[in-house]
């Protein structure tokens, strides 16, 4: 009686085994959507990965997958452990051999950021390529729920792109009947350069209820004169800090003392990469500037 | 033996009208003299009997064809000219210049053999810059420069040899030499035709000669028909002073005004 | 005189050798030896095969087109110390470039661009320069210069305009960079039609060279000789742009250095210059991305550091 039920249970498990493999085996094919409209599908989980960005390499951490990163950029510095990653150059330009030495079996790349024909050299090499460039909060989820895909750490990454979007939503509620409160967001000190609301810097301004005096400019970092900026008479002048370099970059705004911003003293330092950056330190950095919003709404 | 004839030939000075029709008989045995002032357009005739210069008006006839029906290799056979200013700075050295006058001579694909060597060695050495071959043409003096570029006219060895004023910068000893080398080759059967701005060269050592005027009158004979002092005096607008030495006559320029 | 190209091709086969062991990875010379007989790691065959080879090549041609366009232009303008990029061609092909590649366009339509740009800037130069009659050497130089000044202009406005993650790639083509080279095949036949088609001319050169009256006295057909070198030396510096960039002092060093050593025959200069200039290249191109490792340099930058204290040198020892 006992062996004809073990024969039958060898049987069915056979059976289902047999059923069930083609679906597991599907399973295991993980197909994702670049950026770039390209759908890249792999056979395995990548377990070699190369990441061409520094906000690449931020984005695939955040995916869980860190511990399948083999290569990095240069300023690849986040999460601190990636500042051990071997380097394969310059986003702008990439050492393809260092690069091959380390056989990687995904290379992750910024649809705008990277060499076009090396990123050509590479497909035509067989290297699994998938491009990210993150436009909008949902696009930074989106990324990293898609990076896990393909390196198998579902669990963790889609965890991380819930905890991003629960936290942005609770932001875009916190504020969404804050007063408005007019902002100039300056990139760059010399030539001056700010950002238009297509940029995710102009989103998290209006996520925080700013109004981004250059939010209709066509371009998407546009070089501009002081006199618009003073024309414009923002309440609120904010910009990135470099660590390690003393905050100087608003200083010269300080000539024009009638200035709104000048006059309430709403000049605001935030740090500079998690501002740039299309990853989950967004979260931080969004919260961080409309706190400094409401300090300038006080005042 | 080769011929140069002008029939009806105006050359072409920029912003002067026509000047008189030249109709020379140029030939082999006979040296040639042109004189005249600066401006009088030496040169231009020249140019325009090398063929380098579209005349005005007329022909130049080198043997039986006219000069603008013949191909410039052809041309190059049987005419050469020594240059009044020259390019010279572009790196070569004095055998690898006085070389090129073989250039008429080889076709595309054929190099230089020994024979050519030999003939601009010799050429170059004729000249007293043989000792010179090494060296950079633009590293040489003004005089050793002019040798050079007789040197390599001797080396391409045509029958009718043009010369621009050859004797500029030489030294008195090879003003002499030059002279008297055109001298030989015209007994030899070539056709020696320059252009000279000291009268007294002419008178010493050309057989004919052609005066050219500024205006574009011009008149040629044989050289004791042509060396008159009253023509020679409205030529250059100076007053001279006429001696004979060994037999040909010297003129002397003076100042109009004696003091007593 | 076989005897200098015979040492310049073994020198230049010896440098490609070089370049093919030397990168990122080193491959030792037994390793080497068995990717040539189709052993070896995978990695190693990929290196060799599909990175080093075509690159070296490319570089190799590069250089050699650069440094023959060099020694032809030097000729045509009777000026020893003039370059391949003196009448703006290498600017019309910047701008060609530029503007495809602010477009947003692929590495085949940029290189396309790139020659268009570089042949509408020749017909232009020499439309500009034939103007009214005659055209002598300095007139040609003379609206080169001029017109090189104005592709500047535009360049200039282009960076200044263009979106700045766009910048580090046009800074790098301006600079001359081998790593845009995608295939090195049209380069390396253009090098070889044009030094097949060059050395029937070459003893032409030689006369002309001491000036276009006297080689017209000496049977050559001066004009007809100066626009075929223009169109030629225009072609090769189209191409080695198209292929890498406007690389810079190869075309101007190289041609002069061979002078200095093997003579002025030019029958011996051309073939000199394209095997010498392509050693020089792969020797700046292996060093341009070895020396910093990860880091890749351009290989302008190279060809500038080297050239500029050579140029001086040449320019003291001219006087």
């Amino acid at each position: 009686m006992n062996s004809q039920w073990l024969s039958i249970k060898i049987a069915l498990g056979f059976l289902v085994g047999v059923i069930a493999h083609p679906l597991v085996a599907d399973e295991l094919q993980r197909c994702a959507m670049d950026d770039a409209g390209q759908e890249l599908c792999l056979a395995a989980p990548a377990q070699r990965i190369a990441t061409l960005s520094p906000g690449a390499t931020e984005l695939t951490f955040a995916a869980g997958a860190g511990d399948q990163v083999v290569a990095g950029v240069n300023h690849s510095d986040y999460p601190p452990t990636a500042l051990k990653l071997p380097l394969v150059g310059n986003h702008t330009r990439i050492d393809v051999e260092a690069l091959l030495a380390l056989k990687p079996d995904l290379v992750v790349t910024w649809v705008t950021g990277n060499p076009p024909a090396q990123m050509e050299l590479l497909e035509e090499l067989g290297l699994p390529m998938f491009a990210i460039e993150p436009r909008t909060f949902e696009g930074v989820s989106s990324a990293i729920e898609r990076l896990s895909t393909l390196a198998g750490t579902e669990t963790a990454g889609f965890a991380e792109a819930e905890r991003f979007r629960a936290g942005m939503a609770e932001i875009s509620e916190q504020y969404r009947h804050a007063k408005p409160i007019s902002v100039f967001y300056q990139v760059w000190e010399t030539p001056l350069m700010t950002i238009n609301n297509e940029h995710l810097i102009g989103k998290v301004l209006q996520l925080c209820g700013g109004v981004n005096v250059f939010a209709d400019m066509p371009r998407l970092v546009p070089r501009i004169s002081p006199e618009v900026v003073l024309e414009a008479d923002p309440e609120v002048i904010l910009t990135g800090s470099v660590e390690g370099a003393s905050d100087q970059q608003l200083d010269h705004w300080k000539k024009y003392p009638r200035m709104s911003a000048v006059a309430k003293n709403n000049l605001f330092f935030v740090p500079s990469s998690p501002i740039s950056r299309p990853t989950p330190r967004l979260l931080e950095a969004s919260r961080d500037i409309c706190q400094k919003l409401d300090i300038a709404r006080a005042r | 033996m080769s011929t140069l004839h002008t029939r009806d030939l105006i050359i072409n000075v920029p912003n002067r009208a026509d000047g008189f029709a030249l109709n020379m008989s140029i030939e082999s045995g006979q040296v040639w003299g042109v004189l005249g002032p600066n401006g009088a357009g030496k040169t231009t005739l020249l140019h325009t009997l090398a063929g380098l210069l579209p005349a005005r008006s007329g022909q130049v006839i080198l043997n039986d064809s006219a000069l603008t029906d013949l191909k410039r290799r052809d041309i190059a056979r049987q005419l050469g000219l020594v240059f009044q200013e020259r390019q010279d700075s572009f790196p070569a050295t004095v055998l690898e210049t006085a070389m090129i006058g073989r250039h008429p001579w080889l076709s595309p694909w054929e190099s230089e053999k020994n024979e050519d060597l030999q003939r601009a060695q010799q050429a170059l050495a004729a000249m007293d810059v043989d000792h010179l071959s090494d060296r950079l043409l633009s590293t040489l003096s003004g005089g050793e420069r002019q040798r050079v570029a007789i040197a390599t006219l001797m080396t391409q060895n045509p029958d009718i040899w043009l010369l621009d004023e050859p004797t500029n910068h030489l030294d008195l000893h090879h003003q002499v030499k030059v002279m008297s080398l055109l001298k030989d080759q015209a007994a030899l059967n070539k056709t020696v035709f320059m252009c000279l701005h000291d009268l007294n060269l002419a008178a010493r050592w050309c057989s004919h000669v052609l005066l050219l005027y500024t205006n574009g009158d011009a008149c040629w004979g044989p050289a004791n028909a042509m060396l008159k002092p009253s023509a020679l005096e409205q030529l250059y607008n100076q007053k001279l002073i006429t001696v004979e030495v060994d037999g040909a006559p010297v003129f002397v320029p003076v100042c109009s005004s004696s003091s007593s | 005189m076989i005897r200098s190209l015979l040492a310049l091709s073994v020198i230049a086969l010896l440098a490609v050798a070089l370049a093919l062991a030397i990168g990122s990875v080193t491959i030792s010379p037994s390793e080497l030896w068995a990717v040539i007989q189709d052993q070896g790691s995978v990695l190693h065959q990929t290196l060799v095969w599909d990175l080093r080879l075509p690159r070296t090549l490319a570089a190799f041609a590069t250089g050699g087109l650069l440094a023959v366009a060099g020694a032809l232009m030097q000729v045509l303008l009777r000026n020893p110390l003039a370059d391949p990029y003196v009448l703006g061609l290498s600017g019309g092909a910047a701008v060609g470039a530029l503007l495809a590649m602010l477009g947003g366009m692929g590495a085949l339509i940029i290189s396309g661009s790139a020659f268009a740009g570089a042949m509408l800037a020749t017909l232009l130069v020499f439309g500009l320069a034939h103007g009214t009659g005659s055209w002598t050497a300095s007139r040609l130089l003379l609206t080169g210069v001029v017109v090189a000044a104005g592709w500047g202009a535009v360049i200039t406005l282009m960076l200044a305009l263009t979106p700045s993650y766009k910048l580090p790639g046009m800074l790098y083509w301006l600079m001359g960079d081998v790593s845009y080279a995608r295939t090195p095949w049209p380069a390396l036949v253009v090098l070889a039609l044009a030094v097949v088609v060059i050395m029937p001319l070459a003893r032409n050169l030689n006369v002309l060279a001491r000036g276009s009256m006297q080689a017209a006295a000496l049977g050559v057909s001066v004009r007809p000789l100066e626009w075929t070198i223009y169109l030629l030396a225009s072609l090769l510096t189209a191409t080695a742009v198209t292929t890498a960039g406007s690389i810079g002092f190869v075309g101007l060093i190289v041609p002069h250095m061979l002078r200095l050593v093997l003579g002025n025959d030019q029958r011996i200069i051309l073939p000199a210059s394209a095997l010498a200039g392509g050693t020089l290249l792969v020797l700046a191109d292996t060093l341009a991305r070895t020396v910093i490792a990860p880091e890749q340099l351009p290989v302008g930058v190279i060809t500038a550091l080297l050239g500029v204290p050579t140029f001086l040198y040449l320019l003291h020892r001219s006087r």
